[in-house]
């Protein structure tokens, strides 16, 4: 048997990296519209020639001056963008929490924080909650805000009600948070009948009209958080495999896992608050790359940044061109795919534990 | 043994749970409900031995109702029913009102009962109507029969097409004893839509996006089979999303590939920020829509042409003034 | 090596810990045991801050409180009796996590006196040949064996077992009491461990605490701790009698 390794090496980035890059043009090249391949790449390399212009000749920029080039550089290119980082962000967020809670099932869409995060949003859009120079910080730092809060909610009820925080209970918490919190979102409503589309609008996942601002925001978001949880895989893995015995080989435990709860609720709160909730990447991409990489959270977790991305990629490719001209809400897919794979490992980790 | 029957209770209240919560998820959504297509036919008998003259109509379901005498006491959950009472001159006779019920400016002094989903048979009884007015998009059967029993008469409005608002109009009419202010009310809608029909120098050529909800929470077009389309062709003007039947969420790729000429947003303006069609004419790749270009776009954001009331024909008018310039 | 001074432990009104002091120098063996819910395993907890404790715990002369949790790792490692594992990490990944408290640095790598540990301590329980098997499919003994490696890695000065062998087989009970016996023999170790198998304690033990509702009924040399004078109020009965009554069983000339 070969030994495995413990980290994630150079051959398996560039593996990795090479088959993001082939669903990222893939995404790009087909879309709702369809653009011939090469319209697609000459428009790409006009752009790039026009970049190059203007920064090293300071030239002026020219705004693309065709439809194609719009929807392909204004609306296609920064979708995917934003798509992939959030499919990065929530597969890592998912990771974190199912390595921290030792729970396969753990994930913002099971455990009600994406719930809760959307509540935080849909508050600051209800009560008009908003920082005057940052135009939706507000809708962040209360989807932020509420993601920690329902972690702490959850964990604590949990915590309460079965100090080994088994798998079920924690799960069976979740669902009923997530319950209590669609009907404190009720309520919300009832004070804001005229934002009801605003609304629903977070309980439904869609990437559909985000720009490069998103993806900047996206990708500082996952720097920030992301890296966090990148630099604690170590203690993931001690996590992973029992707190008490994370406390016993040396980890600051409650340092720690405050550390993990703080990230997994700013990846979480700034994916909702920008792309509403989006259910179940973050459970099924780290469960399907596990099966690769082994448990070890130094390999699975690059791989969960390079496998959300793609999954949620492809997920928002269906959204997009399934029912076309129309466009599905990249929720339901996920929902869809996810729904089915919560089944599957329920059923798995059920019998695993009665042989 | 025991613990499998304990691990099979547990996933059996997992399951339910997860259930009921998918179904709260559900529950938001209503969806539009295809054309019924029933013609309605309305009818008065006079009774010979009085003043009094009792008044038979049959709803847009098929159901005949019959009152003693005009209604005097009426429930309107449905915010097109509203309207078309107060246009008929029968806004005295409204003692409750749907939620959604927000026109004309009077309205608002009428008390307010729970519609859709949330529709309260008891809230609605308290009223003591003699009629309740409502649509078939969000009321139950079970609700109509047990208000019927009740002593409540339901009524049923389901205009699918503007031929479909002239039945409402008349059938309300005839319930409320105001068959001449309705004819009148027909007349003039008719009056408005052929004139507007005569003047339109549209070929089909230019076409129109008619958009139902912005950008941020996820484009929704209004396809075939409704007012705005049934409008646009009363133009002369091609509804860009014509493929699709009903409203219809599509892609943003899709409107800039179509680039209409025009631009209809029903979008209501929030109170802050920019202007519905400012707020379209920013979006970023949008430049090169013909109707950004020439900022063409229209906001007309108080549901004049989304609900089958008397107020489509102004709706009309003022995209027809829009579109073509006034007169 | 470790002096325990005045600890108490309450879980809101319930007192746990009750005023116990008690000592262990190097090459000892503490053998603590006592009836159930005597306070055996609060006391680990308490001695790995694991629980909020009243009185002092000192470590080689330093007060445990004042120590971070990857020192007091490096001085202090525990087995405990049972473990869920939920995913399927490699006999190898799980003795790793002992290494933890060696390199706690957000960059560092495990550097080779980490790899050298970990080999010693898998070839020393006798797993070498099973580090690359997933957990998952390890039996009962076999895996507390690989959290005897994992804390043998651990390479700490004071070993805390609570129950290390509750569930196990007698061959791997053996197996593993004896592991320990010769990890004991280095210079600067001791073992503290929670029992209640009173002839285990007898016969591996050089010092007991005998615990009764919290609080130590007796504590010293083993041989002068589990006698009858001690352990029948405590237990409620003679005991001494029933486990000569229990060994008669395997006097008789047809075994």
């Amino acid at each position: 048997m070969k030994s495995p390794k413990q980290r994630f090496g150079v051959l398996e980035y560039l593996i990795f990296t090479a088959l993001i890059a082939v669903i990222f043009c893939l995404c790009v090249c087909v879309g709702s519209v369809n653009i011939p391949l090469g319209k697609t790449l000459s428009v790409f390399q006009n752009a790039l020639s026009s970049l190059v212009r203007q920064y090293l000749f300071h030239q002026p920029a020219l705004s693309p001056a065709e439809t194609v080039s719009s929807i392909l550089l204004t609306v296609r290119f920064p979708r995917v963008l934003c798509v992939a980082l959030t499919g990065a962000s929530l597969s890592l967020a998912g990771a974190a929490m199912q390595g921290l809670l030792k729970n396969p099932l753990a994930d913002g869409s099971t455990l009600g924080v994406s719930s809760g995060a959307a509540l935080g949003a849909v508050t600051a859009i209800a009560f008009g909650i908003a920082f005057p120079s940052l135009p939706f910080a507000g809708t962040m730092v209360m989807a932020v805000l509420f993601a920690f809060l329902s972690l702490l909610i959850i964990l604590g009820l949990a915590l309460k009600l079965d100090r080994t925080l088994s798998s079920h209970t924690v799960i069976l918490i979740g669902v009923i948070y997530s319950m209590f919190v669609s009907s404190l979102m009720s309520i919300v409503i009832t004070f804001a009948a005229d934002r009801v589309q605003q609304i629903t609008f977070w309980t439904m996942g869609s990437l559909q009209g985000k720009g490069y601002k998103d993806a900047l925001i996206l990708f500082a978001a996952l720097l920030l958080f992301g890296g966090m949880i990148l630099l604690h895989a170590r203690e993931l893995n001690a996590f992973a495999v029992g707190e008490e015995n994370a406390r016993h080989v040396g980890v600051n435990v409650r340092r720690v896992k405050l550390v993990l709860l703080i990230a997994v609720s700013g990846l979480i709160g700034v994916c909702v608050s920008i792309g509403g909730t989006i259910g179940f990447v973050g459970l099924i991409t780290p469960h399907l790359l596990r099966m690769l990489t082994g448990p070890d959270h130094r390999r699975l977790l690059p791989a969960c940044l390079f496998g959300g991305a793609g999954f949620l990629m492809l997920s928002d490719l269906a959204a997009r061109i399934l029912l076309r001209p129309r466009e599905l809400n990249i929720g339901i897919i996920t929902s869809l795919a996810g729904a089915v794979m919560f089944v599957l490992i329920f059923y798995r980790t059920r019998r695993g534990r009665s042989c | 043994m025991k613990q499998s029957v304990k691990r099979t209770r547990t996933l059996a209240a997992i399951l339910t749970a997860a259930m009921l919560w998918a179904l709260c998820a559900c529950g938001g959504d209503a969806g539009q409900n295809p054309a019924e297509g029933a013609p309605s036919s309305v009818s008065e008998q006079e009774n010979g031995a009085g003043q009094t003259s009792s008044v038979t109509v049959t709803d847009m379901m098929g159901r005949e109702v019959t009152l003693e005498e005009p209604a005097t006491r009426v429930v309107a959950l449905t915010a097109s029913d509203c309207e078309i009472l107060y246009a008929i001159g029968a806004g005295d006779t409204l003692v409750g009102r749907g939620t959604y019920c927000d026109y004309p400016a009077q309205v608002s002094e009428v008390p307010v009962v729970d519609s859709g989903s949330e529709t309260n048979l008891e809230q609605i009884l308290a009223l003591e109507p003699q009629v309740l007015l409502m649509s078939t998009m969000s009321q139950t059967e079970e609700q109509a029969k047990q208000l019927e029993e009740a002593g409540v008469h339901v009524v049923i409005s389901d205009a699918q097409d503007i031929e479909g608002v002239y039945t409402a109009i008349e059938m309300i009419g005839t319930l409320m004893g105001k068959q001449e202010e309705a004819a009148g009310v027909i007349q003039s809608m008719k009056d408005t839509f052929s004139q507007i029909q005569e003047k339109s120098s549209g070929d089909g050529s230019q076409t129109i996006y008619f958009e139902v909800s912005p950008l941020e929470w996820g484009l929704w077009a209004a396809g075939n089979n409704t007012f705005m389309n049934e409008i646009a062709e009363m133009m002369g003007l091609k509804n860009c999303f014509g493929d699709l039947d009903g409203w219809a969420s599509v892609s943003e790729e899709q409107v800039l590939e179509r680039n209409p000429d025009y631009i209809l947003t029903i979008t209501t303006y929030s109170g802050e920020g920019p202007l519905p069609e400012e707020e379209i004419m920013a979006r970023p790749g949008w430049e090169n829509v013909t109707a950004v270009k020439n900022g063409a776009i229209l906001n007309l954001q108080n549901n004049e042409l989304s609900r089958p009331a008397p107020r489509l024909a102004e709706g009309a008018k003022m995209l027809y003034d829009f579109v073509y310039g006034e007169e | 090596m470790l002096k325990v001074t005045d600890l108490s432990v309450r879980y809101g009104q319930k007192q746990v810990l009750d005023h116990l002091s008690f000592s262990v120098e190097e090459g000892q063996w503490l053998m603590v045991t006592g009836p159930n819910g005597a306070g055996k395993s609060t006391l680990i907890n308490a001695v790995t801050r694991g629980v909020e404790y009243q009185g002092e715990i000192f470590l080689e002369g330093e007060d445990i409180r004042q120590k971070k949790p990857a020192e007091l790792a490096r001085c202090m490692a525990v087995l405990t009796q049972s473990h869920e594992i939920a995913y399927d990490f490699t006999v190898e990944e799980i003795v790793s996590l002992g290494r933890y408290a060696y390199s706690t640095g957000f960059l560092s790598r495990p550097g080779s006196q980490d790899q050298e540990a970990v080999r010693e301590a898998l070839a020393l329980t006798g797993l070498y040949d099973q580090r690359n098997r997933s957990v998952l499919t390890l039996s009962g003994g076999e895996l507390q064996r690989t959290f005897l490696a994992q804390v043998f890695a651990q390479n700490p000065k004071l070993l805390l077992l609570d129950e290390p062998t509750n569930h196990l087989d007698l061959i791997y009970q053996k197996q593993i009491f004896g592991l320990i016996t010769d990890w004991l023999k280095k210079p600067g170790r001791a073992v503290i461990s929670v029992i209640h198998d009173l002839s285990l304690a007898k016969a591996y033990g050089s010092l007991a605490l005998l615990l009764h509702h919290g609080a130590a009924a007796a504590y010293g040399k083993t041989q002068d701790v589990l006698t009858p004078s001690y352990l029948n109020p405590v237990y409620g009965m003679d005991v001494a009698r029933w486990m000569k009554e229990m060994l008669s069983q395997w006097e008789d000339k047809s075994v």
